[in-house]
């Protein structure tokens, strides 16, 4: 199962929106995984360093691979953190 | 020994003397011994121990950052929590103690490699490798267990000499314990210098690589006002630096020597800025910068957060004033949710009032209602409100009109509110002309220093090619601030000052001389100014006043005053 997403906050993948993207995906069984919209290589969205590793900047979009039981529910997650304009306190 | 004098920027006006204790978190580990003699399940168990350890330390340290500092400073603890489960890290440090490592260098082989990666990307990937090199020492610190300085548990008396000083590491530090800390990098907007400020810690940072020659153990004065650092210092040095250190904290209000009254407040600009100001006995807030409310979100906080805001602020002081600033956002505080317009001078563009009576109208209304609701409240009889930048006696009245209207709409809703005393900032020149035809219309006057000496000398606050002149001393501010005690002679209004120059004990008397009800200030100097006020005698501050008024420049002023001493 797979989506692509843009990155709404301001800050891109990092800092805080970053911090609540790695949280969220290690809440689902679902093994998911992350990379830029137009590149093959992808990385695990469970790993701060993976996903601030990627230096994902504003309004770039990237692309979500989920596979496992909640598979669509982690997607449904992480997208709402990604168009977020800045994750919620 | 010779005394000798290091220079750095000092980032708080407090001494401390004690014993320099070095930090060096990321110092060389020993030579590894070799790979046939490593238990690897053993080294393993130790490196899930000290995760386990180091996760309880930061789950610790990010309560009391949040507590202390606030939630924004506490957010990079959730960032190390997640570094340090992160599967790279642990799959490559279990790697490399299968590889046959202990696992303090398996630890700072693993992360080693992370750093390297984040600091060649650049930029804000540079930020993410200073925190990873902060978890790392953590790491090894714990893993080294008691061969590495502990900062939670230093002896009495400890000037802490670093590097630089994380998050991490100013959460452990124990300011009873500590006489102050002294750092090779950084600036007076550095975490560090902000912590210092938030805990009243004597602190120089950005001393430069001198620093290194001061040794584990020399004694050292840190004067955080001058930025000096003292090492080997004399005697009498020491026995001046304990003096100015012991400042007794008054937590009752203070009088001249002559028995005139003078509130000593404190400046404020988040919740978290109360706790300092209780502690070092302010009897109330002067100023409540409610911008910073506003700032580092993204959207406006609403009128119950407001609320809820004021109320906290009125209930810590037992009885005190508490004087709230409306919203002054704009020049050079910018508000990501606001549309705000890019000006070329945005010092003398749309900013305070001018934005709260104009495109800023409904956050306006928001905070007004919450300040009178305020006002209604249990403490509600001590706020004041007052608005900011005004520069004309319309916006004067178009601001109290809409005390009084959104009054009357509180009123139909049946909301319980009270209009609270009423004043306003005096930071322009046209303000201080003005004042006598303002103060028949406000409770007060509060003369914001800052502002005032940028716009009555003409320059920028924070350029330092124009700091001479931008000097609270200069004559001309002097004369600004004289002109607008004096225009209130025969009127119902007080004059208070917020701003540095509120907070320079060495003018104190000086302006108990022009004529000053209240002063107000960063916490930190509130014991320094309290005792000044105390020392004070209303007779020779006045002729004490009319002889810098006087004054053809700002280099008589300053000897006048230092005469004076």
């Amino acid at each position: 199962m797979e989506r692509t997403v843009t990155v709404v906050p301001e800050d891109g993948l990092h800092a805080r929106p970053a911090s609540q993207f790695v949280e969220t995906a290690n809440s689902f069984d679902a093994d998911v995984q992350l990379g830029r919209a137009d590149e093959d290589d992808l990385v695990p969205a469970a790993s701060m360093l993976a996903v601030t590793g990627l230096g994902v900047g504003h309004g770039e979009s990237v692309r979500l691979v989920a596979e496992g039981d909640d598979a669509e529910a982690a997607l449904d997650a992480l997208e709402d953190i990604l168009s977020t304009p800045e994750a919620k306190q | 020994m010779t005394e000798r004098t290091l220079s750095g920027i000092g980032v708080t006006p407090l001494s401390g003397v004690g014993t320099v204790v070095w930090y060096r978190p990321d110092a060389d580990l020993p030579e590894p011994p070799a790979p046939e003699d490593v238990d690897g399940d053993a080294e393993l168990a130790r490196f899930e121990d000290a995760r386990a350890a180091a996760e309880d330390e930061l789950e610790a340290e990010r309560e009391r950052t949040a507590e202390r500092v606030g939630e924004e400073e506490a957010a990079v603890f959730d960032a190390h929590v997640q570094f340090l489960n992160d599967p790279q890290i642990t799959d490559g440090v279990t790697d490399a103690i299968e590889g046959g490592l202990p696992a303090e260098h398996a630890v700072q082989e693993t992360f080693s490699e992370f750093v390297e990666q984040f600091e060649n990307m650049g930029g804000r990937m540079g930020e993410r490798a200073d925190d990873l090199r902060d978890v790392r020492d953590r790491l090894v610190r714990v893993l080294s267990d008691g061969e590495r300085v502990d900062l939670s548990s230093l002896p009495e008396g400890s000037v802490v000499v670093a590097e630089r000083l994380t998050p991490s590491d100013t959460a452990q530090l124990d300011p009873e314990r500590v006489a102050g800390f002294v750092t090779v990098t950084g600036g007076r907007t550095s975490h560090a210098a902000i912590f210092a400020r938030s805990l009243a810690l004597p602190a120089i940072v950005g001393v430069g690589e001198e620093l290194q020659s001061v040794e584990d153990g020399t004694e050292v004065v840190v004067d955080g006002e001058s930025g000096d650092l003292v090492v080997d210092p004399t005697d009498e040095r020491k026995e001046a630096a304990a003096a100015a250190a012991e400042v007794d904290i008054r937590h009752e209000s203070v009088e001249t020597a002559d028995g005139v009254d003078i509130e000593v407040a404190a400046n404020i600009g988040t919740l978290a800025d109360l706790g300092p100001a209780v502690d070092r006995g302010a009897d109330g807030v002067g100023l409540f910068r409610t911008e910073f409310l506003f700032l580092d979100r993204e959207s406006p906080p609403d009128e119950d957060e407001q609320y809820e805001a004021y109320v906290e602020a009125l209930e810590s002081f037992d009885g005190g004033r508490v004087v709230v600033r409306t919203l002054d956002i704009g020049g050079d505080k910018p508000v990501p949710y606001l549309d705000l317009p890019d000006e070329e001078n945005p010092f003398l563009g749309e900013r305070g009032i001018r934005r709260s009576l104009g495109p800023d109208a409904d956050l306006f209304e928001t905070q007004v209602r919450a300040l009178l609701r305020a006002a209604a409240s249990a403490d509600g009889a001590n706020l004041s409100v007052m608005l900011p930048l005004v520069s004309t006696v319309e916006e004067l009245r178009a601001g109290r009109e809409r005390f009084e209207s959104v009054a009357a709409d509180l009123d139909s809703e049946g909301v319980e509110n009270e209009l609270p005393e009423f004043g306003i900032m005096v930071e322009t020149p046209a303000a201080a002309f003005m004042a006598d035809r303002f103060a028949p219309h406000v409770d007060f006057f509060s003369i914001g220093t800052n502002d005032l000496a940028q716009y009555v000398m003409a320059a920028e606050r924070g350029n330092e090619r124009v700091s001479d002149l931008g000097d609270y001393r200069q004559p001309a501010v002097l004369r600004a601030i004289d002109a607008t005690v004096s225009a209130t002679e025969g009127e119902d209004c007080w004059v208070g000052m917020c701003g540095e120059m509120a907070g320079d004990p060495d003018l104190t008397e000086l302006l108990v001389g022009l004529g000053l009800d209240e002063l107000s200030m960063s916490a930190v100097t509130v014991p320094q100014v309290k005792a000044a006020v105390a020392e004070t005698d209303t007779a020779d501050a006045r002729e004490l006043a009319e002889r810098v008024l006087q004054a053809d420049t700002k280099a008589e002023v300053a000897e006048i005053l230092t005469l004076d001493q």
